[in-house]
This record gives C-alpha cells, structure tokens and sequence, in this order.
C-alpha cells in the first residue's frame, strides 16, 4: 500500500527533481516535511548530532532517517506542493547532490544550509558571487552604493545575489540585470507567493531577473508567506551562497547583521559600507566595522575582496558581444552558412575535427545561448559579426 | 510380473531455469488403461496416448494391467512433448522390459513420434542444459539433437533415434554411440560500415552505443540508412563468449527459432520485428508457459524497433521493465517465469508524421501541432532511456560524392573492443557502462564535470533520471578517448545527444 503511493510520489516528483538528485528521495523528504510540526531543519540538527557519518553520502542518512517515519497519509499531502512546483517549473535539489550548489551545501549537516534547495533557473554556480545586503527602508544614499556596487560586480564578471525585497536587495538586484555577471534572487516565502507584489508582478523585477538567465530560490514549501522567522532563515542561505558579503545599510534589528554573522562564520569575507553617524540605517554597517569588517568605500574594495580584477572584460573590447564559446573552424562554418542552418553531419565535415569535439562545444554554445538547434541544423543565434567571418569561403549548396 | 516402481527424471522449464520432474510409473491388476497423474496440460495428457501407440508399433509390450503414472512435484507446471520419453522409458521399466534399476539412473527428454522415432523438442538445448545442471549423470537425447547436446558438459550422452534403441541401450545390448559436439561458428563476414558514406554523427552515435550498451535513438527521412545503420551494429560489438552464445541459442530453441543441427552463433544476435502490434510478441506471453518476446531474442544482441512511434503505447510501456532489469518476469497463475533480456534497443523514427520534416530534398507537409502531438508521444519514461539521440538527414547527391568512404566495420570493432577492456576492469567480465553503479560513476568524475551536467541538463530541461544515464553515456566517451576521468568535455558531448529529441518534445 505504501509502497504503491510512494512510487505513484516519486513519479510525480520526477519533473520538479534537479538533475543528478533522487526523485524518490525529493518525495521522502517532500512527504516529511508537509506536516507542520516535522521541519527538515531539525533533521539536520538531528544528523549534525549523531556520530560522524559512516558514509559520506547525506542522500543515503536523510533517507534512513527520514523514510521509515512516513505514513501513506504524509505521502499523499505531499502531491499539492509537488504539484505546484510543478505548474511553476521549479526543481528541486538535495544537499550534496550536483544541481545543489556546493558552496551552500560545505560543511553540511554541521552548517545549516537547507536540505532541499527550490530553484526556478539554474544559479550560476562557477562563478565568483557577491551578496549585496541591506535595509528594506532604504536611504538615497544606500540605494545608490548599492547600485554602484552591484554594477560593477556584474561588469567584473561577479554574480550578484540578494533577498529580492524592496530597497538595498531592489536596487542591487536591478543595478546587475544586463551585466556579465547576472543576478539571482533568494526568496523569502515560498515560490507562488507574490512577495513583495511589486516585484512579483508580470514584467516585474523578477521577470526581468528570469529573463536575463537569473534563478529564483527558495527552501519553502509553496504558500509559506513571508514571516518574519521564514526572511531571518533566508538571510543564511544568502550567506551560504556568497563568496563575499557587503551590507549597505541596516539598523540593529536588520536581517543583513544576521547575513554578515553567517557569513563571517562561515569564514567569507564580510565587508561594510560606512554610514552617516547620525542615521539609523547605519547602525548596522558601522557595528560590523567596528567589529572587524572591511570598510567598501568604492567598488574596487569588493572586487579586491573576491579576488577579481575589474580590468578583466571578458569579451572583445571594441564590441560588447561575448567571445564565441565554439572553436574557430565550428565558428566559421555556422557564420559561412548562417542565417541558414547547417546539419551537424556537414557542420563535422566542414569544421575538420572530430564529432566529440564538436558535440562537446555544441552543447556549451546551446548553453550560452550562441547556437540554436531546430529541426534543420544548428544556427548562430546572432548575426555573426566583423571582418573576421568569411563570408564566401566554405558557402557550399545552392 | 511388474509391481516395481519405476522412476525416471525429465526437466521441466521456467523460463530458462531447470526444475527436476520424477515420473513414476506402476502397474497393478485391472483394466489397461493408463492414468496420468500430476497436472499434466493437454500436450502431456497426449503424450499417455502417443507412449502407447509409440511402444505397440514398436513391437514392444504394452501391459494387459492399469498403469498409473505420476508427474511429481505435482505444483510445476509441465507442458509440452518432451516428458514422452521419459515417460515411455518409466512403463518401459515398470513392465520390466528395461531393468528398474538402470532407468533409476537415467534422465530423458524428447518427444515420440506414433511410429516410436523419437525427436528433438523445442526447447531442447536448455532442457538438455537443465538436466546437467541439476546432476544428471546419463541422459537419453533424440539423437538429432546429440551434437547440440554435446555442446553442454556434463552428462553421459545416450543418443536414441528409436524406442528400440532405448531398449537396447538400456539392457546393455548396445554401446552409446560417440557424439561430436556441434561446431561454434566465428562471426561470418555480415554487412559493412564500410558501406556507408557520411553520417559522421551517426556512426560516432552507434559507436558509443557498442561501447556502452547504450539505447540510441534514429530519426530521420525514410531512406536516410536508419536501418543500414542498425544493421551493421552486431557487426562492431564484439563476439558472444560460449556461455553467451550458449544462452541465446537456449532461448532461440524454446522460440522454436533454431534448430539442433545448427552450429552455434557467436555472433550477437540482430532482431528487426516488423510491425510490433502486440506486448506478448515483443516482451513475451502466451497460454501456459510463456514464450520469450523479441527482446529475449535479441538478448546480448540488439533489438530494432522501427517506426517507434507507430507502435501502441501500451506495447511500448511493456518495454520498460526489461529494459531497466535486463530480463522479463512474467506472472501466470501457474508460475512466475523469467527470460533474460539485456538488449541494446536502437529504435527508429520519422521526424514527423509524413516523414521529410528537416528534409532538404522534399518539404514537410504536416501542420505543426500534428509534429508537436506526434514528438510528444515520445517523450516521457521511454524516451529518458534513449541516452543517444540523433537525427539524420538524407544526404543529396553531391554531398554523397564528396562524403569520404566509412571506416570498415573491423576498425570500429577494434576500437569498442579496447574501449570496453576499460569497463570489464571497472566492474568485471560483460559489464557494461550502460549498468554502471551511480557512486563509482560520479566518483570518477571531475567535480566541475558534475556540477556543469546538472547545469546543463537543467537548462535544456532534461530529467532527473537523465543525469546518471548521461554521465554513464560520458563515461563511454572517456573510454574511447582512453581517459580514467570522466572531463568536462565527455559530458558536454553526452548532453549533446539529448538535445535533439529534448527539444523537439518540449
Ligand atoms: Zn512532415
């Protein structure tokens, strides 16, 4: 009998289950955590007590604690959010697993990255990634640091991250959309909840955040609002995340202290930027100074601290367009045949390497989004460009 | 005058595993009939009347008593023809025509003909397989199937035509006649790649798949070579061991499909079925002990499935437990039989209803839901299983003349054969990367390789159970290229084979 549910669960989960994680297992822990008094936190509290792993796969002691505890009822309450997730398009990481990002997941069960990981997109995980932290009620003055940091971090290559809410995490967020480096959002509540409504809405700042290939997490279950305890836990997951963290503005109650403390805990960098004495966003940057942060009083203090050099492009500086990720002779054949597609077989024969080689790089361009493939062949998605394409040599057919 | 208990030992077939039958046979003052006992199907309860008509036409003595006969254990079921021989040679012995004591040690299996000749059955290489298999010391063959029967070690071979060369043998008036095991026929000269002009990608496809094991997936125009390709891959892969060749032939004569004095293939078997209608035909079935499917023929072999789409989905859906386990389980209310099933599925599609979707030469004619709709029916658990996926087209005529000539296929095969020595020090004799165990998998892959696949995958919207297959397909790929790691570069080129087909369903 239970058996029967579980499979038809695992089922269900195999859309929203992240590549390279065990659908059976996202339904376990899915199954466990839908009643309200059984939290996937205490099980790694649970874990992190016990003695040190005989293995070192957590898949493997999240499911000995957690499978012989469900009851064909957990199972079946598990299908509404499974079903949501689904309507939405989210997937669904396990720590440990590869779609989860390792950063969050080190140290795991003895740091309390959340156990499973709500992705809408794919966070850009090899990459180095600032966190850009600050008050909802945010001064002029924060709103601009915050996006003068931000850009530049973008620019630089940097992945920005933030809370998604009003104020400091808005304007960082939006200050990165359209740089190299991109932006993702850590939410507060759960993945359909329309928080804060503003950036939520259509064609909103999460919208613009999806569109420029920008994740939206989140550890909740669907329709978990945004409680104040539901933000706070949010905040460690920024951490956990960021190779460094600034915090731009914030009183002694904000959630961006608890950001930096994790942070600072988990042995990242932390810096702040120095407020005005007299205002009472700048009670929490200025106690992190005293305490030892570093002062950010240009956007070089943060490249400085995540170990990127501004002056490094990353594309070909006459033009803004990125470098083609494909090797010269694949480039040269799709840019000979374009705007027509060329089939793989005459693309191999053509480019003059082998079909790994190719297939390898094929997949990375449909990855950056430089090729597509329809039913025709492949085709570069832009016009290829400059005196550098041939644009007779190699043309063949009629 | 009689009254001894008789015992000879037949087999009976689950599927391919053996199981011991005693038949007893007794006689006792009454009426001269014959009764069965010991759920015998109708074939066995024939088999009463054939014994006897057998043993009168032969001149031998049918008793003027009542004969009981018991198939023991009674809870296995028994059918088919092959129990008349050891049933003949159990009234045989109970009316002391050959001596109790002697049929005691004695195993049989084959059938009767009215006249008394006694003939292979079908199914006779495991049965003969079986009896050794379960200690039989001597066992009585149809002596057209003696040299087959020789292939198997084991018993001492008695070779009967006749029921009076049963008698003979038996009562020590003959000597057994010496057996020549029949030959193991090397891999014959079949098609070429050679052949095959162009179709780099392709080929590289059915190279991996060799490699690996992998199922791969053609679409393509009619006419662009899907089938000469799938005809040329048991070509590349390498020879069946004895033991292999050994299997396939057990299952190809319970199919009824060869027969006895045929030598043994070593090459791996190929099975196109055309026109797939009905899930018994392809993964087995049938009343009372089932029969195996296409995809128990075609095992250590390969299976073709063309026109995928065209078969009914339930058929289809029946594919995928044995693709998953590599056997077939089938429950009847009288048993549970398995057949083995560890195929290399390569199926076979058009890429859209009327077939020239993508085709240079001629233009598609269908309305685009009609390709959605179409495409869409591939998807889902099956299409997860088709690690390699690629689409061919049609090559014009100049494309043709200047394609350079294919590789001959005896290159390839060297290639695969080296790539799989790799697998077998992994994990052992016939281990294919197709079964690799997820942790020594992902433990012999660069960390970055891992984190890029589920990136990747995501990105194109592949499963959660496309992960593993994938990184197993790379692990093919890092074979051929002689490296122990699995590289960025051998996932990259393994998602490059979901791509087509993930798109087109989406
Ligand atoms: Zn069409």
């Amino acid at each position: 009998m239970t058996t029967v549910v579980m499979d038809a669960l695992t089922d269900a989960c195999q859309p929203i289950t992240a590549p390279g994680s065990d659908p059976e297992l996202v339904a376990a822990l899915v199954a466990w955590a839908v009643r309200p008094r059984r939290t996937l936190e205490a099980v790694r509290r649970v874990l992190a007590a016990g003695p040190a792993p005989d293995t070192d796969s957590h898949g493997a002691r999240l499911r000995s604690h957690v499978l012989p505890q469900l009851d064909p009822d957990d199972l079946r309450a598990a299908r509404a959010p499974v079903e949501q997730w689904r309507r939405h398009g989210c997937r669904v990481a396990i720590v440990g697993d590869p779609g989860y990002p390792a950063r969050l997941g080190d140290g795991w069960p003895h740091t309390d990255g959340p156990v499973l990981l709500v992705s809408l997109g794919v966070l850009a995980t090899s990459v180095p990634t600032v966190a850009v932290v600050g008050s909802r009620s945010a001064t002029s003055y924060g709103i601009g640091i915050a996006a003068w940091l931000a850009e530049a971090a973008g620019a630089a290559g940097a992945h920005v991250l933030s809370g998604g809410a009003v104020g400091i995490d808005a304007a960082a967020h939006r200050a990165a959309l359209g740089t190299r480096g991109g932006t993702s959002v850590v939410l507060g509540c759960g993945h359909d909840i329309a928080y804060p409504r503003g950036h939520a809405r259509p064609g909103g700042l999460f919208d613009a955040v999806r569109a420029q290939g920008g994740a939206l997490l989140s550890e909740q279950f669907p329709q978990v609002p945004p409680r104040a305890g539901v933000v706070r836990a949010r905040n460690r997951i920024v951490a956990g995340l960021a190779d460094v963290v600034v915090v731009v503005e914030g009183s002694s109650r904000s959630g961006a202290l608890l950001t930096a403390t994790t942070a600072s805990d988990r042995g990242r960098p932390v810096l702040a930027v120095p407020g005005d004495v007299r205002a009472p966003g700048s009670v929490a940057p200025n106690r992190l100074l005293a305490e030892g942060g570093h002062p950010c009083t240009e956007p070089q203090d943060l490249l400085d601290a995540l170990g990127t050099s501004r002056s490094d492009p990353g594309g070909d500086p006459d033009t803004d367009r990125p470098l083609s990720v494909l090797p010269a002779s694949v480039h040269a054949a799709l840019a000979a045949a374009w705007p027509r597609a060329l089939s793989v077989d005459l693309l191999l024969e053509r480019a003059g390497l082998g079909a790994g080689a190719v297939l390898s790089a094929l997949t990375r361009a449909q990855v950056a989004g430089e090729v597509v493939e329809g039913p025709d062949g492949l085709v570069l998605c832009r016009k290829p460009g400059g005196a550098d394409t041939p644009r007779e040599s190699g043309r063949h057919g009629s | 005058m009689g009254r001894a208990l008789a015992i000879v030992r037949g087999v009976a077939l689950l599927g391919l595993s053996p199981r011991e039958v005693r038949v007893e046979a007794t006689s006792s003052p009454g009426l001269p009939v014959l009764r069965l006992v010991g759920l015998p199907d109708a074939a066995v309860r024939e088999a009463g009347d054939r014994v006897r008509a057998a043993i009168t036409r032969h001149g031998l003595r049918w008793p003027g008593e009542r004969l009981v006969v018991n198939l023991a254990p009674a809870d296995l079921p028994k059918v088919g023809s092959a129990f008349d021989l050891p049933l003949a040679v159990a009234v045989l012995a109970a009316t002391g025509q050959v001596p109790v004591e002697v049929a005691a040690g004695c195993w049989a299996c084959g059938e009767l003909g009215l006249d008394g000749s006694v003939r292979p059955v079908a199914g006779q290489l495991p049965l003969v397989a079986g009896a050794g298999q379960l200690g039989a010391q001597r066992l009585l063959v149809p002596a057209a199937a003696a040299a087959e029967a020789a292939l198997v070690s084991g018993p001492e071979l008695l070779p009967v035509a006749d029921l009076g060369e049963v008698v003979e043998l038996l009562t020590g008036r003959r000597r057994p006649r010496h057996v020549a095991p029949l030959t193991v026929r090397s891999t014959a000269p079949g098609p070429d790649l050679a052949e095959l002009r162009g179709q780099p990608l392709a080929r590289r496809a059915v190279e991996l798949a060799a490699v690996g094991g992998h199922h791969l997936l053609l679409s393509g125009p009619p006419g662009c070579g899907k089938s000469m390709l799938a005809d040329r891959l048991p070509g590349i892969l390498p020879e069946l061991s004895t033991d292999q060749a050994l299997e396939v032939a057990a299952l190809h004569s319970v199919a009824s499909l060869r027969s006895p004095d045929q030598p043994l293939e070593r090459r791996p078997p190929l099975r196109a079925p055309q026109q797939v209608v009905s899930a018994a035909a392809l993964v087995g079935g049938g009343s009372g002990v089932p029969r195996p499917g296409e995809v128990s023929l075609a095992h250590h072999g390969v299976l073709v499935l063309d026109e995928l789409l065209e078969i009914p989905r339930p058929v289809l859906d029946a594919l995928r437990q044995p693709l998953e386990r590599g056997e077939v389980v089938l429950t009847r209310s009288r048993a549970r039989v398995s057949y083995p099933a560890r195929v290399l599925l390569v199926a076979a599609t058009n890429p859209c209803p009327c077939g020239f979707l993508g085709d240079p030469r001629r233009s598609c004619t269908c309305r685009p839901d009609r390709v959605e709709r179409y495409r869409a029916r591939l998807s889902g658990p099956l299409l997860d299983r088709l690690d390699l996926q690629v689409s061919l087209r049609p090559l014009d005529h100049r494309d043709l003349l200047d394609a350079p000539t294919g590789e001959p296929s005896a290159v390839v095969a060297d290639r695969v054969a080296a790539a799989r020595q790799l697998a077998t020090e992994r994990s052992g004799p016939g281990a294919l990367n197709r079964d690799a165990p997820t942790p020594q998998l992902r433990r012999r892959t660069d960390a970055s390789a891992l984190t890029g696949l589920a990136g990747a995958l995501q990105r194109v919207g592949g499963s959660a159970r496309a992960f593993d297959r994938t990184l197993r397909v790379a692990r093919t790929i890092a074979d051929l290229a002689g490296d122990e790691i699995i590289r960025g570069a051998h996932v990259e080129e393994a998602v490059a084979y979901r791509l087509p087909a993930i798109r087109g369903a989406a």
